[in-house]
């Protein structure tokens, strides 16, 4: 493997994930060097568990974190407001593999929705246009199905029920994707076994994430220096006000210094935040890049919520691929329902560990226990949609609870919207029609997770002020301080959103390359 | 990291701090250990918070089992638990038919020790696999070849829907 000098002042990836992986194989792609660092370890496919809890052990972010808002995780879950993942790959590792794309709309929410009380609503500095291209990319790097002549998966049982139930209560934009795991073997990796553990890490390689494409082929080019156990601890400026180096600490908390040209952040968006918030100085008091005030603000995770039902007859959800699954009906941008933006629903499965601690957390007594030995004829679904941006909506660092390295913490703090609660309430509702069409005996509605799509952080904005970063994600006040993740977005928009990560850092990628190759960086 | 759920303050060291005061520690089984009755009465318990009435008793014990191993991390959740078990035997818990049960286990949800124990039998129970296969959960699959040729698809109440995409346009 390629081994950058600490000295040499080279381009500096933080975080393997979705922004950060893709950005290092396209950059090396075009005979870049980099140096990708990564907090957690080098896992591969054969160290995956078929097991939830060991799979979520083995790989999630468990180094402490705070909570704060009247959201119920901050009761139900105070030390983990988010589930993402600690390990080479990041989250794609534990993604399920739906990939919508963003709307024209979604691009331009301020002037589509206009004002919404509460909400700190922008239009992006993109638009659909100019990321399409790179959304068609993204697709064939990822191997969405339904898309560009790739076969659609076939129906899994969870599927049968919730395509019929969209059926019968008039949907018409329901299909098994698009999905990021081969129905049919593509790009090298084989078609899908159906194991129904994607949210494990999927043995198989089926299914595309960082850890399985992009870091491999990084390497395979021999232009980078990845260094997993490898946490920044903070970025570094010179006297000019650009980044100079970034500081890690190995696994035995030995620092390191490695010097830097160019910094791209890619953190995933509670990390991204609190890096450069713990990056402040003299020059930058509130922290790095933060002279707006907007880093950690703005955050947010989606409007989520499931519905699990029960049937008189076996369902098994649990077998085939968990979110290959998905109604479109309900994205549309149609004020009258009651809230602007608008949502996906999608398949969801999750095996009795986690069914048990998440249907209704805290519960227990006859009720749950009935949930539970319904187990086997329970389908279910995930409600994923727009939620508002809202500035006090945000990350901070924790003022008492320090990490395994005597870092101040990060502190999430959320408040539903009352756009949010109305549309997860409308969303409710239409998942129990569904279900209901196709015979349910009984519903159950399960509050938000701990947060899988975490955006927003750092966004990108037109003007300095309202934001952290420019429409490449170079950060407004730091001219070699890139943001490479998804807290770059400006609006989360109704779409899970990887596919727009990995696009957003092919965009990056390009415009990287060229300022570079142009000298200017 | 401790999935379990935030506790509501004071509740477990006053309910300790009462049991002590009133009968001194001589009453508590501080030991927690095996055949000092701890475990059969903390199965039971998990029972009436999880009844599935096809369920033998051994993964109940293994939950039991769990919370004690649980309790047992820490001196002063020892003794908050110790004393809470306690207080259980002095009232017969064990005997108690399921409805009074439940009525009591419902009378101190709030208090810490009630969150701490349920919050960690809840995971050790349905994480067990023999509750799992009482539930119809099959486990593990990928040594098996998944499901592609094992049922994945095998649900025959309802017709095969469309798997493709709509063709009727955008909205
Ligand atoms: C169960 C689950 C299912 C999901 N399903 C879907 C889906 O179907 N569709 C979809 O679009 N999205 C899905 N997601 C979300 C998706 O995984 C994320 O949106 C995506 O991975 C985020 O990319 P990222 O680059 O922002 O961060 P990540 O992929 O999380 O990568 C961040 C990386 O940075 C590392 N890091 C953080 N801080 C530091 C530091 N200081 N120093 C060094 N390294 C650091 C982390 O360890 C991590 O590896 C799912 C997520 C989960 C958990």
């Amino acid at each position: 493997m390629k081994q950058i000098a600490l000295d040499e002042p080279a381009v500096v990836i933080i975080g393997s994930g979705a922004g950060g992986g893709t950005l290092a194989y396209e950059l090396t792609q075009q005979g870049i060097e980099c140096v990708v660092l990564e907090a957690g370890p080098y896992l591969k496919n054969e160290d995956y568990e078929n097991d939830e809890w060991k799979a979520f052990n083995q790989m999630a972010w468990l180094d402490p974190r705070t909570t704060s808002g009247s959201w119920r995780i901050a009761k139900d879950f105070p030390s983990l407001p988010a589930w993402i993942v600690k390990a080479v790959g990041g989250t794609t590792t534990h993604w399920s593999g739906a990939t919508p794309r963003f709307k024209e709309h979604e691009f331009k929410a301020l002037s589509t929705y206009g004002p919404v009380e509460g909400a700190s609503l922008l239009d992006w500095p993109i638009t659909l246009a100019e990321m399409e291209p790179y959304y068609e990319r993204a697709e064939m790097a990822m191997g969405s199905t339904h898309r560009h002549g790739r076969a659609a998966l076939p129906a899994n049982n969870n599927y049968k029920v919730f395509a019929n139930g969209a059926e019968r209560i008039g949907y018409k934009r329901y299909a098994t994707g698009p999905y990021a795991t081969n129905a049919e073997p593509y790009d090298g990796r084989p078609a899908s076994i159906q194991d129904g553990f994607n949210f494990q890490g999927d043995k198989s390689g089926a299914k595309w994430s960082i850890m399985v494409r992009e870091i491999p082929r990084a390497l395979e080019t021999g232009l980078l220096d990845l260094r997993p156990d490898s946490h920044v601890v903070r970025i570094t400026h010179d006297a000019s006000g650009k980044a100079d180096a970034v500081i890690y600490a190995d696994k035995d908390g030995n620092l390191h210094r490695q010097a830097a040209r160019v910094v791209c952040v890619a953190g995933n968006s509670i990390e991204t935040a609190r890096l450069l918030l713990l990056s402040e100085s003299t020059r930058f008091p509130k922290g790095l890049a933060n002279g707006s005030d907007q880093v950690g603000r703005n955050y947010m995770r989606h409007l989520t919520g499931s519905v699990y039902a029960r049937f008189d007859k076996p369902v098994r959800m649990y077998r085939g691929e968990t979110m290959a699954g998905l109604i479109a009906d309900e994205s549309r941008f149609d004020p009258s329902r009651g809230f602007v933006g608008g949502f996906y629903m999608e398949t969801i499965s999750l095996g009795p560990a986690f069914l048990a601690a998440f249907v209704e957390p805290g519960a227990w007594g006859p009720d749950f226990a009935e949930i539970m030995s319904s187990y086997a004829n329970t389908a279910g679904m995930w409600i994923v949609g727009e939620d508002m941006p809202q500035s006090d909506n945000r990350i901070t660092l924790s003022s008492n609870v320090r990490d395994q390295w005597d870092l101040p913490v990060a502190n999430v703090h959320f408040d539903d919207h009352p756009n949010d609660v109305a549309m997860r309430e409308y969303g409710y509702g239409k998942a129990a029609e569904l279900y209901d069409a196709v015979g349910a005996l009984g519903h159950h509605r399960t509050p938000p997770y701990p947060s899988t799509h975490n955006l927003g952080t750092c966004r990108m904005s037109e003007r300095a002020e309202d934001g952290v970063c420019d429409r490449n994600g170079r950060t407004h006040e730091v001219a070699n301080l890139f943001i490479s993740d998804g807290s770059q977005m400006t609006t989360g928009a109704a779409a899970n959103p990887t596919l727009t990560i990995v696009a957003l850092a092919m965009r990056q990628a390009d415009y990287l390359a060229g300022e570079l190759k142009r000298g200017n960086l | 990291m401790e999935m379990t759920r935030s506790a509501p303050s004071g509740s477990a060291s006053s309910v300790a701090v009462e049991t002590v005061a009133d009968r001194g520690y001589k009453g508590i089984p501080i030991g927690l250990e095996r055949g000092s009755g701890s475990r059969k009465l903390l199965a039971r318990m998990i029972r009436v918070m999880f009844p599935h009435k096809g369920i033998p008793d051994a993964p109940y014990i293994r939950a039991a089992e769990a919370v004690l191993a649980l309790a047992c991390e820490k001196p002063g959740r020892q003794v908050a638990f110790a004393a809470a078990i306690q207080d259980l035997m002095n009232l017969d818990f064990e005997a108690m038919d399921d409805a009074a049960a439940l009525d009591h286990l419902r009378a101190m949800s709030a208090t810490d020790f009630f969150t701490q124990f349920q919050g960690k039998a809840l995971l050790a129970f349905y994480d067990d696999p023999e509750v799992w296969e009482h539930l119809g959960y099959e486990g593990p699959s990928f040594d098996k070849g998944g499901y592609v040729n094992r049922g994945f698809n095998d649900l025959d109440w309802l017709p095969d829907p469309r798997i493709e995409e709509y063709d009727g346009g955008e909205q």
